[in-house]
Order: structure tokens, then C-alpha cells, then sequence
């Protein structure tokens, strides 16, 4: 196998990481907007509420991580593919590792959060 | 006219969007969106911390929010239409690209090489989104500027 085609098949392995991302966040993130929504029957500033929102991120807290670890590899993946196609880089990794830091850090906010709460 | 010359006047006029078909425009729009989505998802993850720091730092976080007046809410606005344009385009590419569905048989290329992908079920499928995505924010949009006295 050739670098050119190992280089292929990783990024085909990337979009297919990109499509099973989208579709868990087209349910999960419907579910997280229909929270804030007229449905609940509140106004949107009581959605905001600290005990509404607290008891939420706790009683849906395998849902909000869903939500988070899709959100964060789907937005990283589609930052890395706009990036990698706009700058054109010598090597992949110029943008890839930034992007990869990123990631960490927006990971570790969001695990963060949900320990904490 | 040089290499280099004749790939910038390319360049420059593929980013001019009276140039631009259907998929083109589509494309331009999922990009853009998806790039408010990124923006909005760090912001929202450092904003989401502020509940795990307790009441006080959450309660300072909105009220930081809300020093923005109406433009908070017209900013969440504009980040569910995101949603609701990225969202349904992505599951249109899905279709597409995953599963090969909706773009038509591939034929020769003849000039003016009409796209092929471009038939009537993705017009169709392009046409459904756009509107399903628009009646969508239009009821976002009346509960939330509902709150800056536009609506009673």
C-alpha cells in the first residue's frame, strides 16, 4: 500500500467518522433545542433558569456527553477539512495538530462541566 | 497571461456567486453556517461551564449575556437557523454521498455539461430543505424575539 493510499483511506475513515457524528447529532441536538423550546411549556428566559438547567445536564447527563463528544469530533473534523482545503498546507498536521489542541481543550470543558454538575 | 495569473482570475471568479448553481450556492451556505456552529459551540461549552462553577458564576455568565440586549437573542436566532440549514443540507449529503441516492444516472460529458447531480429529486430534495429550514426558524423566530416586546 502506498502513503498516497494509506493517506485515503484514513481520510475516507474520517468522513464516515463525520457522517455517523452528523446522524447521533441530528437526534441528540433536536432533543437538546426541544429543551429550550415552547414545548416545555415555559418561556425561553425560565429555560435558563440555574435549577432548570442544572437538573437538566444532570438527569440527561449521558445524552448532554453524546451531544458534547459528537458536537465537538463533527465541528473539529469539518474545521479540519475547511482549513486543509483553503490553506492547501505542504503537510496535513500544520492543520491537523492545531485542530487536534482544540479538541482536547473543548473535550476536557465539556467533561468538566459534566463532573462538576 | 502567466500560470499564476491565469489561476488567480480562476480563483476570483469562482468566488463570484452570479457564477454560482444551485449545489454551489448550497455548499458556500453549509460552510459558512457550519463555521457560526463552531464559533457558537466554543462559546456555548465555556458558557456551560459556568453551571458546573454554581449558581453566581452561571447567574454573571447571563447577565454578561444580556449586557447585549436584543442582539443575544437575534444571535441565537441566527445560530438555530444554522442548525436548522446545516442540519438539513448534511442529511441531504448523507443521502448523497453516504448512501448514493438522488443523483441521478452519470452520462457523458457534453457540452455545456449540465450536472447531472443537479436533476429534478435534488432540486427537489434542495427546494424541501431550504423551506422545511425556513418555516422552522420563522417559529424560532417568534419565540425567541418574542422576549425583546416585538411580539406580545
Amino acid at each position: 500500500m502506498t502513503s498516497n493510499s494509506e493517506s485515503l483511506f484514513k481520510e475516507s475513515w474520517m468522513m464516515i467518522l463525520m457522517y455517523a457524528t452528523a446522524i447521533i447529532l441530528i437526534f441528540t441536538l433536536t432533543f437538546h433545542i426541544l429543551l429550550h423550546s415552547p414545548l416545555t411549556g415555559k418561556a425561553f428566559e425560565a429555560t435558563l433558569n440555574f435549577s432548570y438547567a442544572r437538573a437538566n445536564l444532570i438527569y440527561y447527563r449521558l445524552l448532554f456527553a453524546l451531544v458534547l463528544y459528537a458536537a465537538v469530533i463533527h465541528g473539529m473534523s469539518g474545521l479540519r477539512a475547511v482549513l486543509l482545503e483553503w490553506m492547501h498546507p505542504r503537510r496535513s498536521w500544520i492543520v491537523t495538530f492545531p485542530v487536534a489542541v482544540l479538541l482536547a481543550l473543548l473535550l476536557a470543558v465539556g467533561t468538566l462541566t459534566l463532573i462538576l454538575v | 497571461m502567466k500560470t499564476s495569473q491565469r489561476y488567480r482570475s480562476g480563483l476570483i471568479s469562482s468566488l463570484n456567486p452570479r457564477h454560482f448553481n444551485n449545489e454551489r450556492w448550497s455548499y458556500t451556505i453549509h460552510r459558512i453556517t457550519g463555521a457560526v456552529l463552531v464559533f457558537y459551540l466554543t462559546a456555548h461549552l465555556y458558557e456551560t461551564l459556568q453551571i458546573g462553577l454554581g449558581q453566581r458564576s452561571w447567574e454573571s455568565a447571563l447577565s454578561l449575556l444580556h449586557k447585549l440586549g436584543p442582539l443575544e437573542n437575534v444571535g441565537l436566532w441566527i445560530v438555530v437557523g444554522s442548525v436548522l440549514y446545516h442540519g438539513g443540507n448534511g442529511i441531504r449529503l448523507i443521502i448523497n454521498e453516504a448512501f448514493g441516492m438522488i443523483l441521478g444516472k452519470p452520462t457523458l460529458p457534453v457540452y455545456p455539461y449540465a450536472p447531472t447531480s443537479l436533476g429534478r429529486n435534488q432540486k427537489l430534495a434542495m427546494l424541501t430543505i431550504n423551506l422545511v429550514a425556513m418555516l422552522l426558524w420563522i417559529w424560532a423566530g417568534l419565540y425567541l424575539l418574542a422576549g425583546l416586546g416585538l411580539m406580545k
